[in-house]
């Protein structure tokens, strides 16, 4: 069994693994941290940013960590952890050669999609005149100024999906639900679990009839509105693949929540603006179930809240109608019946509208001082790029970064100088450290695999031993482009008989409990699955006058030997060797059982606990004579 | 004795020696107990004023088919009522006594298993043992062998009363010897004497007999403790307990030969208890050791076996036992200077571990090694590094030879401990891998911060930590902006560094940076989801107002809100903003820090800004809007501080405050009285005061505070006597008292349903009665003296208090019969607008005389029902008899049986 890690970034995993005959990917996250390279993409022309020094428009593209280090059509199935993990899937679908199936639960799929659309539509609405791909050349790389110049494998840049691949990527998504079982011919099984990280996260069990191994990939313990982790079918696994752990372990979920409530009330009562660039699912919805109660408390009843994106009406309606997926006390909300999330309320109150861009409706009903949320994290592309430049200047206003996936400063670098005060709150609600020790020890595995970044502190805080793994045994760490083989090796396999077979069988009891039976048979295996059959018989020769068939030799069938089993008793032995006229026997004790020094002749036996062996030389007769007794005590399959 | 009660007793005996199942409740035996025992106090022979206590007790007592809790109650009666001798003698002569206390007797009964019989015999036993015949007593019956078993006795009450019941033979055992021994106490030198000690009791006659009865009992008790003090098994440590418990009793009251005798008895045992290692002992075997070490303090003589064992237990094995001994021993308080320097050495070894500075400069490394391997242990690193923490300022309370490291130092150790608790590990400069592993436990604990912060609060005295001042500031303000700071921990931090400055009034040393990011981040903590933290907050603004220091720049004082934050044009827009939230503690604590900011501008008699303006209109919006009472009592109490502030100003009110003050407080007066809350109406009345003392302090007749409360002797200042009595004055002033309508609310007060409020206006309406017209002048006298005071008139609408004042005055004038002119409408020109509003409204608002209502209302018989306490019926022992016999009857006469529902609480 091997693991082919695609990706060396923890939270946005990539790896294939080979199990049983089946070519497993398990997620296809997209790093797309490279675009903090580029200008940010504005919707009408700044002339500021086209003048920035020493940076050159270039067309949107977007990294992808892949290496050819396996042949990606060989692929059988990937399994979908979260919506966030499945961003790459129209690069490895569409121009690979895919001809397998992607699994995912339906809220993966839904919102998936809108995460996609959303960036087609960012790139595709402020379209390029001109693409360049010539700076991808190694020599010419290494002539551009600043960081573009240590940009390590810019050669994998590729240029943003369009939505009929986006479309085609997610024809190949077959929906299945949690605890739903899906057989992979016949060789293994794999079923999604409830991971609590988001609407439809989840892990995967991929087990044969004898193997077991855990995928945990972005999983929550937190009680926010997803449905709670399955932590206990995850137990009794012999390798458990971790990853997707949280990204800010020293940030507190909690303490960030209430930290950016702070801010964005300090900011409104100052009567400055918020903005705060998010994804459009996922964190906004607590943010938004947050500030919901939050409201009153500091007085903002009268601010209002914008969501700004292509997809801000499916996202928020969406989320209303998953009800299955989310957690208990949502759930029952729906009976009542009442929308489960309280966005609702404010979108009926006013207190939240929601627009698919700047232009048209928000335009007339833009309020100051307001609450802005909208995308993208990256301050790269999308209606962000608007509102930075709008907000910049006046340090009234207020950015406050929640998504902890791009670093806060190299975001804002393209518009510097900045007035504007920056508040860094990431909430990532994925397992911490302890959470994660925790879980494990309540789990189990025999082997955990990890990012190598899990095992040993961060790096700028080297000494936080608790910002680590630590298990005994140490988990098999992995980075970019290692291929593991994965520390089991299988044993067993399980074969069918058939009952026409199994009738012929005749069972003997060698020790009670224990039964043993020969059998001859023939192996058929197709789609992995092994079953015996009887032996055919020759078939009869047919008087035929017609031309002698060359005809193959049917199986030569012979009567195996008959196995033995039992033991000899060494007195009972003895005796009946004196009857056979043998006396001079000298006994010898050792570790594994006798040895029988027959002195007369000159032959040794030596009766063991899993053979017996007569050394006997020149002498037949005494040979047959001595095995002959033997096997009179033991019995005969 | 009430008479009543001593003619109903009889019958009470009588219902309870039939039976005990109709009492009214099952409080009512204690009761009756508790006042037997307040009457035999007072000094009364019980036996004398009730004879029938004896024949209830002798006939109790031989009918053993009783409920036990009578049986038990006559057994600690018999205790109450042989407390004398005589008593004694009577009760022994009519050989009661024998048979209430025989063990036997009740044994035989079946009625011993009965935990409450047996407490009540020991504490029959104990109350009697007062005088050496019942001392005799005791020992001829020999109750010591039973006492000593009921010390393991299964009911915990019953051990622990067998416990306090043998310290007290013990010492009664030692003042007679001691008495017959020395002849002469030496009085002077009797310093650890027990004030409850009956050492001061006379023993005239003590034979030398019976001092070798004594001898006995106080040698087998010793016997007793030394055998069973080390437990054979495991299970036997409650029983080690219960006699460490007795010991460390026992040594601290004990004297010299007794003294002596005990310890030469135990402290072999004490020492093999201490080497068994017991964890759970540790503690109270500190409580012996330190109990026998305080007593030899005193003596000024170290005794070597108490030193000895005091050693042993600060160099015990397990680290966290150690460390519970050291820190016993810093809390005791007096010590030896040996023992001293080595319980700090040990406290602080946890933290010289973790943070890596060297505070100890030498460690015995087998104590380091075992304190490293413990502190690895997340949760007992926690609880040692808490033990210590908590008692870091006993140790710089110490001498200063007596510490290994000065107080800076250990200041520096906790900040390092405290960044170690947000995970920053840049400064700490600890670098074995094993002081990494212990300092990982403590990353994010809130309660090793909370006692850190504590530490932190407390080590701010110590001489010369104020150049840590810059270092504490940055600190608290990290963690003021810490996302992950738990409420109490933030709470503990805005307390530090009020604290902080406050004690280092010099912040020359804090710059620029550390304004702005307090600054920040008060404002964003005013913003605060938890609204704990937004109530710290506020409160932090408040209290730093009140902290006055030093800017170097100019010498200037000012206070520390001013020179932190910039005073109140940053704070007062924050609790401005805080008046509207929702919590209403946060909305209190604003007004009150409200008051503290401003204070200062009232003091020095700053112009009033429009600013101010609108926060008083804010306030009284608060105040009749308001639905929690903290915010409306906070109101009041603003305005009390305002007026407070004015009128302890020594030059003459400035007009721009006073122009806004009177109205405002005039309309607090009208609604604050009018408050559903009592507690807002108390702190009414409390600025009613106020406006009184202003008006008529220095007036013949005004006694500030209470005048039933002062002194007949007290001499009165003269300054107060400094404004001559002047009649135009007093009317004036009275004029406008009524216009403030504070008359109204000392009126309505008096009327007030709750009694507090009641109270206290009656008290204030006296003092002004005895400043306008004192009864003390004749009635003619009055009219002759103070005809204009007399004309002075408040209103009386006819509506919810004044309608009772009305009634009030009607009764009183019919009472009197007199044709006098109480409560007859005045005429009134001048009674204010307000009056003149209601009769042009066409409701004639009648007018009466202040004076005479004051005359009229009878304020000292008043005074003298609310004085009382609103239970005092219920809870005389008159009622209490008479409760028990209606319960009887009720119960004897089952067809007229009403359930009685008695709620003792």
């Amino acid at each position: 069994m091997k693991l082919y890690c695609l990706s060396g970034h923890p939270t946005l995993p990539c790896n294939v693994l080979k199990f049983k005959s089946t070519t497993i990917m398990l997620d296809c996250g997209l790093d797309t941290t490279s675009v903090l390279n580029f200008l940010p993409l504005p919707l009408v022309h700044s002339p500021r940013l086209s003048k920035l020094p020493g940076w050159v428009s270039k067309d949107g593209t977007i990294n992808l960590e892949k290496r050819e280090l396996l042949d990606l059509s060989t692929i059988d199935v990937i399994l979908i952890s979260n919506y966030h993990c499945m961003m790459a899937l129209p690069y490895i679908t569409e121009h690979t050669g895919f001809t397998g199936t992607v699994y995912a639960t339906e809220p993966t799929l839904q919102i998936g999609r809108l995460l996609m659309e959303e960036v087609v539509n960012f790139m595709e609405r402020v379209p390029k005149a001109q693409s360049a791909t010539c700076w991808k050349n190694k020599e010419i790389q290494r002539m551009l100024p600043g960081p573009l110049k240590d940009a390590v494998d810019v050669w994998t840049w590729k240029r943003c999906y369009s939505m009929q691949e986006v479309n085609s990527a997610l024809s190949k998504v077959q929906l299945v639900g949690y605890s739903q079982k899906v057989e992979l011919f016949g060789a293994v099984q794999v079923s999604p679990l409830s991971s609590g990280y988001s609407l439809g996260s989840s892990n995967w069990i991929i087990q044969s009839h004898h193997e077991k191994v855990s995928y945990v990939s972005g999983s929550s313990l937190l009680t926010t509105h997803p449905q709670p982790m399955d932590q206990s079918s995850l137990k009794n696994s012999d390798v458990l693949i971790l990853t997707g752990l949280t990204q800010m372990p020293t940030a507190n979920p909690d303490g960030m929540l209430g930290e950016f409530c702070s801010n964005l009330a300090m900011t409104i009562r100052a009567g400055g603006n918020v903005l705060v660039p998010c994804y459009s699912s996922g964190v906004i919805y607590d943010l938004l179930e947050c500030l919901y109660q939050f409201i009153e408390s500091a007085s903002l009843g009268t601010t209002p809240f914008y969501f700004i994106s292509p997809v801000a009406n499916s996202s928020l309606e969406f989320s209303q109608i998953f009800a299955e997926w989310l957690c208990h006390n949502k759930q029952t909300k729906v009976y009542l019946p009442e929308p489960p999330f309280p966005h609702a309320e404010l979108i009926q109150t006013n207190k939240l509208k929601h627009y698919p861009s700047i232009h048209g409706d928000f335009s007339s009903e833009f309020r100051q001082p307001c609450v802005v949320f909208t995308g993208h994290p990256s301050l790269r592309f999308g209606d962000v790029v608007h509102f930075m430049e709008l907000w910049g200047k006046s340090s009234l206003n207020t950015i406050i970064f929640t998504e902890p996936d791009f670093s806060y400063l190299d975001a804002l670098a393209p518009y510097q100088p900045l007035a504007m005060k920056c508040v860094y709150c990431p909430i990532d609600t994925r397992l911490n450290f302890h959470q994660v020790s925790k879980l494990l020890k309540e789990v189990q595995p025999l082997h955990v695999v990890c990012p190598e970044q899990y095992t040993q502190p961060p790096l700028t805080q080297s000494h936080r031993s608790d910002l680590m793994l630590e298990l005994q045994p140490p988990p098999m760490p992995y980075r970019r482009c290692s291929v593991l083989n994965l520390p089991f090796r299988r044993r067993y396999e399980r074969v069918y008989i058939l009952p026409e077979l199994a009738n012929s069988l005749v069972p003997s009891e060698i020790k009670p409990g224990v039964s043993v039976a020969t059998v001859s048979a023939v192996v058929h295996s197709k789609d992995n699955k092994h079953t015996l059959q009887s032996v055919p018989k020759p078939p009869p020769v047919a008087p035929s006058k017609k031309r002698k068939r060359v005809m193959d030799e049917p199986p030569v069938v012979m009567t195996p030997k008959p196995l033995l089993s039992g033991a000899v008793p060494l007195e009972a032995f003895l005796a009946t060797l004196q009857k056979h006229g043998i006396t001079e026997v000298k006994v010898e004790e050792t570790a594994d059982g006798h040895i029988l020094h027959l002195q007369a002749e000159d032959t040794l036996i030596q009766l063991e606990e899993d053979g017996t062996h007569i050394v006997c030389d020149n002498n037949e007769p005494l040979r047959t004579t001595l095995r002959d007794l033997v096997l009179r005590f033991l019995q005969k399959l | 004795m009430d008479r009543e009660c001593v003619s109903l007793l009889p019958r009470v005996c009588e219902v309870l020696a039939a039976s005990g199942s109709s009492l009214p409740d099952d409080t009512s035996l204690e009761k009756l107990l508790d006042w037997f025992t307040e009457v035999t106090k007072a000094g009364t022979s019980l036996l004398e004023s009730c004879p029938c206590l004896l024949e209830f007790i002798s006939s109790v007592v031989h009918n053993t088919t009783l409920d036990p809790s009578i049986l038990s109650f006559t057994l600690r009666l018999s205790g109450l009522v042989a407390v004398t001798e005589d008593a004694f003698t009577v009760l022994q002569q009519s050989s009661v006594l024998d048979l209430v206390f025989n063990l036997q007797h009740w044994q035989e009964a079946g009625l011993w298993e009965d935990p409450c019989i047996r407490i009540g015999w020991i504490q029959g036993l104990r109350t009697m043992m007062q005088h050496p015949k019942a001392l005799g007593f005791f020992v001829q019956a020999d109750f010591l062998k039973p006492l000593l078993q009921l010390q393991t006795d299964k009911s915990l009450f019953v051990a622990s009363a067998a416990n306090q019941m043998l310290a007290h033979v013990l010492l009664s055992c030692q003042s007679v010897s001691s008495v017959e021994s020395n002849g002469v106490d030496e009085e002077g030198e009797d310093v650890g004497r027990s004030s409850g000690s009956i050492a001061d009791l006379e023993y005239p006659a003590i034979t030398v007999e019976t001092n070798q009865d004594y001898a006995a009992v106080v040698t087998a008790i010793s016997e007793c403790l030394k055998k069973s003090l080390v437990p054979r098994k495991n299970s036997q440590l409650h029983q080690s307990l219960q006699i460490l418990k007795l010991l460390a009793l026992l040594l601290a009251q004990t004297r010299a030969p007794l003294w002596e005798k005990l310890l030469q008895m135990v402290a072999d045992s004490v020492y093999e208890l201490l080497a068994a290692g017991y964890s759970q002992l540790v503690l109270p075997l500190m409580d012996v050791i330190l109990a026998a070490h305080s007593c030899d303090a005193n003596r000024r003589v170290t005794d070597q076996r108490v030193s000895r064992l005091l050693s042993f237990m600060l160099n015990i094995r397990k680290p966290a036992d150690l460390i519970q001994a050291a820190a016993a021993f810093l809390r005791r308080g007096r010590h030896d200077l040996v023992h001293t320097a080595q319980s700090a050495r040990v406290l602080l070894l946890p933290l010289d571990i973790i943070t890596g500075l060297n505070l100890l400069t030498t460690t015995a490394d087998e104590q380091q090694f075992s304190m490293v391997e413990q502190l690895k242990n997340k949760t007992s690193c926690i609880s040692m590094i808490c033990v210590c923490l908590t008692n870091t300022p006993q140790i710089t309370l110490t001498a200063a030879d007596c510490l290994p490291c000065p107080p800076v130092l250990i200041v520096t150790a906790v900040l390092s401990l405290l960044r170690l608790c947000s995970g920053d590990f840049s400064s700490s400069s600890s670098s074995s891998s094993s002081c990494r592993d212990v300092s990982r436990n403590i990353i994010g604990s809130s309660k090793v911060q909370k006692c850190a912060l504590e530490a932190l609060i407390a080590l701010s005295g110590s001489p010369g930590v104020e150049v840590k001042l810059p270092e504490v500031v940055t600190l608290l303000v990290q963690y003021l902006d810490n996302p992950h700071s738990d409420p109490t921990v933030l709470h503990k931090s805005y307390q530090a560094l009020v604290r902080w400055m406050s004690v280092c009034s010099d912040l020359s040393s804090i710059t620029d940076q550390h304004r702005q990011d307090l600054l920040q981040v008060a404002t964003k903590r005013s913003c605060d989801i938890r609204w704990e933290v937004r109530d710290s907050t506020v409160e932090f603004l408040g209290r730093l107002a009140g902290v006055s220091v030093v800017q170097t720049t100019a010498e200037e004082v000012s206070d520390a809100s001013v020179a932190l934050l910039g005073g109140c044009c940053f704070t007062t827009p924050l609790l401005r903003a805080a008046l509207q939230d929702p919590e209403s503690y946060v909305r209190a604590s604003a007004i009150s820090a409200l008051a503290q900011t401003l204070a200062a501008s009232w003091q020095q008699g700053a112009a009033l800004t429009q600013e101010h303006t609108e926060i008083v209109n804010q306030l009284l919006e608060v105040l009749s809007r308001d639905t929690e009472g903290f915010a409306r009592r906070a109101v009041v109490r603003y305005f009390i501080a305002w007026l407070s502030s004015r009128s302890s100003h020594s030059s003459p009110p400035p007009l721009a405050s006073s122009s806004l003050l009177m109205p405002s407080v005039r309309s607090v007066l009208s609604r604050g009285s009018a408050d559903l809350d009592w507690e807002v109406k108390v702190h009414t009345l409390e600025l009613a005061e106020l406006l009184l003392h202003e008006a008529f302090s220095g007036q013949r007749g005004y006694m500030k505070g209470n005048p039933t409360q002062t002194h007949p002797y007290a001499v009165i200042p003269d300054t107060l006597h400094t404004r001559t009595h002047n009649e135009e004055d007093v009317v004036g002033e009275l004029n406008s008292l009524v216009q403030w309508g504070v008359v109204s609310a000392l009126l309505s007060g008096l009327v007030d349903c709750d009694r507090p409020v009641a109270l206290r206006a009656c008290r204030l309406l006296m003092t002004l009665r005895e400043v306008v017209c004192p009864l003390s002048l004749g009635a003619l006298d009055a009219t002759a003296a103070m005809a204009m005071v007399a004309k002075v008139t408040c209103e009386l609408p006819g509506c919810g208090w004044a309608r009772e004042i009305r009634k009030m005055l009607a009764t009183k004038a019919k009472d009197a019969e007199r044709g006098c002119s109480v409560g007859e409408v005045v005429d009134c020109d001048d009674c204010g607008e307000a009056g003149q509003e209601a009769a042009s409204g066409g409701g004639q608002t009648p007018c009466v005389s202040v004076c005479e209502v004051l005359r009229s209302l009878d304020l000292d018989e008043r005074l003298d029902v609310l004085t009382r306490s609103s239970d005092h019926v219920h809870n005389s022992p008159f009622s209490l008899l008479q409760d028990i016999l209606t319960a009887s009857s009720a119960h004897s006469q089952p067809d007229t049986q009403q359930e009685v529902i008695v709620d003792c609480y």
